[in-house]
């Protein structure tokens, strides 16, 4: 079943194709690697599908039915969808409770005005910081922590939302062992739950560990797809890497 | 006795101003230079409607935030998609632009002679004339100011402006129309400024456009980063600094006639020293 | 018709003179990304530094008009090197260097005020004889049309150092980017600071043409600085030939606007171009999107 596809996906800056016509699906339950030399136009996907770039041409497909030429940054949200960011970005000024509360109340400006102060949130938000191993620092302030420890907030954040479709834009950059372990252990907790994981990687060792299908992308189109050993054994893609 | 109800009336006329752009400023990001053009809007309806027309304070008080907010409704959405500098430029402008209606409508709002005679507030034929009533009804619209601000912040709307001005592309992915909060934020912080300005105006009883011009403005941002932005006790210091700084200049034995420069100088050169040493101002919770 | 060629050679006068501002502002604001509210108060320190020798100290002309310049062109250095060099190496956001510009502005003309009072000053008793030049029905005074002709020269002047000189191509190459440019080995402080004093003193220039023009008055930096921002956002902030052909579509409209609506309108019209101009085409005329 596919929970995301998008079909000729094309983005344009001022003349140049970061996508260029892309379609691919994403499957239900799967963890979904998308690799590629840098300018491969991975990045530019995920904003575009998370509205953070408006679509030039194509469309995206959520859960098989809604086709959507566009998708607005607060739509994402509404079509299930969530991310971590590959320049960290999390409200650094606020606390870390405060950074997955705000995942987690209402989205309506007349209802958080008055919404209560509930019972609910505040378990559910420390049921995501013990899940990241947040919860003893959930009163400093985000800028307070390390990398590793705002990485690890951004996917308590995400995870917050619930979304039925995880965009990870390369989490593993920057941490210290013990991290990897317990981002891995998350990504594979939430494909048991039926989760579709994209994960934007240049790690490869971490791409083949955890991935059941691989995408690899160059110059804006899908250069190769397909289980991890033998995408990453494939000519064109080694090539596609030694010669960007 | 009299001056220091003076004093204190200006102070909670002016702590509701600053309170009013920090909720826009320190809380949500909105560097807005327009304050006095929104507290000037509520001045002059209300002292128009109260001097020309013989409307009750307290109606004309409403008036006034009215007209502040829906003016703030369109204002805040022209301008919600501007980054940065372009949305403080963009508020100078505004600013400017209302300066010269109050100077040049000078059919409606008397133009540079103003508006005299103001009373001040009746209520059920009680009249709010001594300044020990004055006093106390400022005092009571600060603390309201500050119940409603406190309100906000600490709700998750509040929580949500604060992302919004931390980052307000990431925030909006996660499901905020951040156009609706920033409108409901900005409309409510230019009817609270009107609520001020109404005051002020039955306060002094004369009021004309210098009041209300860029330069009001820049003192009251001044005075807020001063304070400490993004927290409330931050511009109720602010403005408590900004009542008594003139005090102690005459204390010390500046000259009265060039007080107002001086104050000008002062505030100019306290902005650049925050900006460079302290961001965070006082008592604030957010480092420009 | 017979008002027509005043109205032309007025909008040509006000866009010379926001050209003088917008194009020196564009300048600084290419290398420094500094959206520098503080580039009026230059020009308004140039014009009472003249008033100060010329007028109350009998100084001739011949030295207090570069004497002018030249404080403009201290000041701005100044200014470079303690505010906006140090924010910019804390990498602060720009709201931080906007409003640092603004408290610079505001506290310089409170001292202006203070040093010189309130009051409008004027300095054209200085020129020997204000000539007038007729031109096809309309007329120029000499102050004036050396307005005109400062604003081409300056263009003219900036094009051919950015173009020819390895100075020039370093300061574009900042303005291009200046990690690069650092990476090459440009002395990219050096270039800034230097930009930032020629930009200071042309707008300290122009505050001593326009000080004879129309007087002085302490606000009469900023106010020139509102227009000249305006332009030279409107022509696309950071392109000194946007900001040119900006200036004088400003002082068109105003000009014209204010024909059909009275005088004081100057800046409403002025600051809704700005408006519009944010709205519908936020890169400027010449800006790159």
């Amino acid at each position: 079943m596919d929970a995301l596809q998008v079909k000729n996906l094309v983005k344009e800056f001022g003349g140049v194709r970061a996508v260029d016509g892309l379609s691919l699906s994403f499957e239900k339950g799967m963890i979904t690697g998308v690799v590629g030399p840098n300018g491969s136009g991975k990045t530019t996907l995920t904003n575009l599908l998370t509205g953070m770039h408006p679509i030039t041409s194509g469309t995206v497909v959520v859960g098989g039915e809604n086709e959507h030429g566009e998708i607005r940054s607060y739509d994402v949200f509404h079509l299930g969808i969530t991310r971590t960011f590959q320049n960290v970005r999390v409200f650094e000024q606020m606390s870390v409770m405060d950074n997955i509360l705000v995942a987690l109340t209402s989205r309506s400006v007349f209802a958080s005005l008055f919404e209560k102060h509930s019972a609910f949130h505040a378990n559910r938000a420390k049921e995501i910081l013990e899940r990241v191993g947040l919860w003893n620092k959930r009163h400093e302030n985000a800028k307070n922590l390390s990398y590793g420890q705002r990485k690890l907030l951004e996917i308590g954040r995400a995870l917050a939302t619930k979304a039925g479709i995880v965009l990870f834009d390369e989490p593993y950059a920057g941490l210290f062992p013990e991290m990897v372990k317990l981002v891995s252990s998350i990504m594979k907790e939430l494909r048991a739950e039926g989760k579709t994981i994209i994960l934007i990687e240049h790690d490869m060792a971490i791409i083949r560990e955890l991935c059941d299908h691989v995408i690899v992308m160059d110059a804006g189109k899908l250069l190769a797809e397909g289980k991890p050993e033998k995408v990453l054994a494939d000519g064109k893609v080694i090539e596609a890497y030694l010669g960007a | 006795m009299e001056y220091l109800l003076h004093l204190a009336i200006l102070f909670s006329i002016f702590g509701i101003f600053a309170l009013s752009l920090d909720l826009i400023a320190g809380y949500t990001g909105l560097f807005s230079l327009a304050q006095a053009a929104f507290y000037g809007i509520g001045a002059y309806t209300t002292a128009l409607l109260m001097a020309d027309a013989g409307v009750n304070f307290f109606v004309a008080l409403v008036l006034g935030i009215t007209l502040a907010a829906v003016v703030a409704f369109v204002i805040g959405f022209v301008f919600s998609g501007l980054r940065g500098d372009y949305y403080i430029l963009g508020t100078v402008g505004f600013n400017f632009i209302i300066f010269t209606v109050f100077l040049n409508w000078q059919s409606l709002t008397g133009g540079p002679l103003g508006v005299a005679g103001i009373a001040r507030p009746e209520l059920f034929g009680f009249s709010f004339s001594s300044s020990g009533s004055f006093f106390l009804l400022s005092l009571a619209t600060l603390a309201v100011a500050y119940g409603v601000s406190w309100f906000i912040v600490r709700s998750s709307f509040g929580r949500v402006l604060r992302a919004i001005r931390e980052d307000e592309e990431a925030i909006a992915a996660f499901g905020y129309h951040t156009l609706y909060f920033k409108l409901a934020i900005f409309v409510i912080s230019a009817g609270m400024a009107a609520c001020g300005g109404a005051l002020l105006a039955s306060y002094l009883s004369f009021i004309d456009p210098n009041t209300f011009g860029i330069t009001s403005s820049i003192f009251l941002l001044s005075i807020i980063v001063l304070g400490g932005l993004g927290s409330l006790r931050g511009p109720v210091l602010g403005a408590l600094v900004l009542i008594l700084l003139p005090e102690a200049l005459r204390f010390v034995g500046f000259p009265d006639d060039i007080a107002a420069e001086l104050r000008q100088v002062l505030y100019g050169l306290l902005l650049v020293f925050l900006m460079l040493y302290r961001p965070q101002g006082f008592l604030g919770e957010f480092k420009l | 018709m017979g008002i027509i060629p005043q109205l032309i050679a007025n909008s040509i006068i006000a866009g010379s003179t926001y050209a003088l501002v917008a194009v020196s502002f564009n300048l600084v604001y290419g290398v420094s990304r500094a959206f520098n509210l503080a580039h009026g108060i230059l020009g308004t320190v140039a014009a009472y530094m003249v008033f100060f020798l010329a007028e109350q100290n009998g100084v001739p002309l011949a030295a207090a008009i570069p004497l002018g310049i030249a404080a403009a062109a201290l000041a701005g250095w100044l200014l470079e090197l303690y505010v906006f060099r140090p924010l910019r190496e804390r990498k602060v956001i720009d709201k931080v260097l906007i409003i640092a510009s603004l408290g610079v502005s505001v506290a310089v003309e409170g001292i202006v005020a203070i040093l010189f009072t309130n009051q409008y000053q004027s300095i054209a008793n200085l020129i020997p004889h204000l000539g007038i030049l007729k031109v096809g029905g309309a007329a120029v005074t000499s102050v004036q049309a050396l307005i005109i002709v400062c604003a081409l020269l300056t263009l003219v002047g900036f094009w051919l150092m950015l173009s020819y000189t390895r100075f020039g191509r370093a300061a574009r190459a900042i303005a291009d980017d200046e990690e690069v440019a650092k990476i090459v080995g440009i002395n990219t402080p050096r270039i800034i600071a230097f930009i930032a004093v020629i930009g200071a003193a042309v707008m300290g220039l122009t505050g001593i043409l326009a000080g004879f023009d129309t007087g002085l008055e302490p606000n009469m930096g900023f106010l020139l600085l509102l227009d000249g921002a305006i332009a030279a956002v409107v022509g696309g902030i950071g392109n000194i030939y946007g900001a040119f052909i900006a200036a004088y579509l400003l002082g068109f409209a105003e000009n014209f606007g204010v024909w059909f609506v009275s005088g004081e309108w100057k800046y409403a019209i002025a600051f809704l171009a700005l408006i519009l101009c944010l709205l519908f085409r936020p890169q400027g005329i010449l800006g790159r999107k």
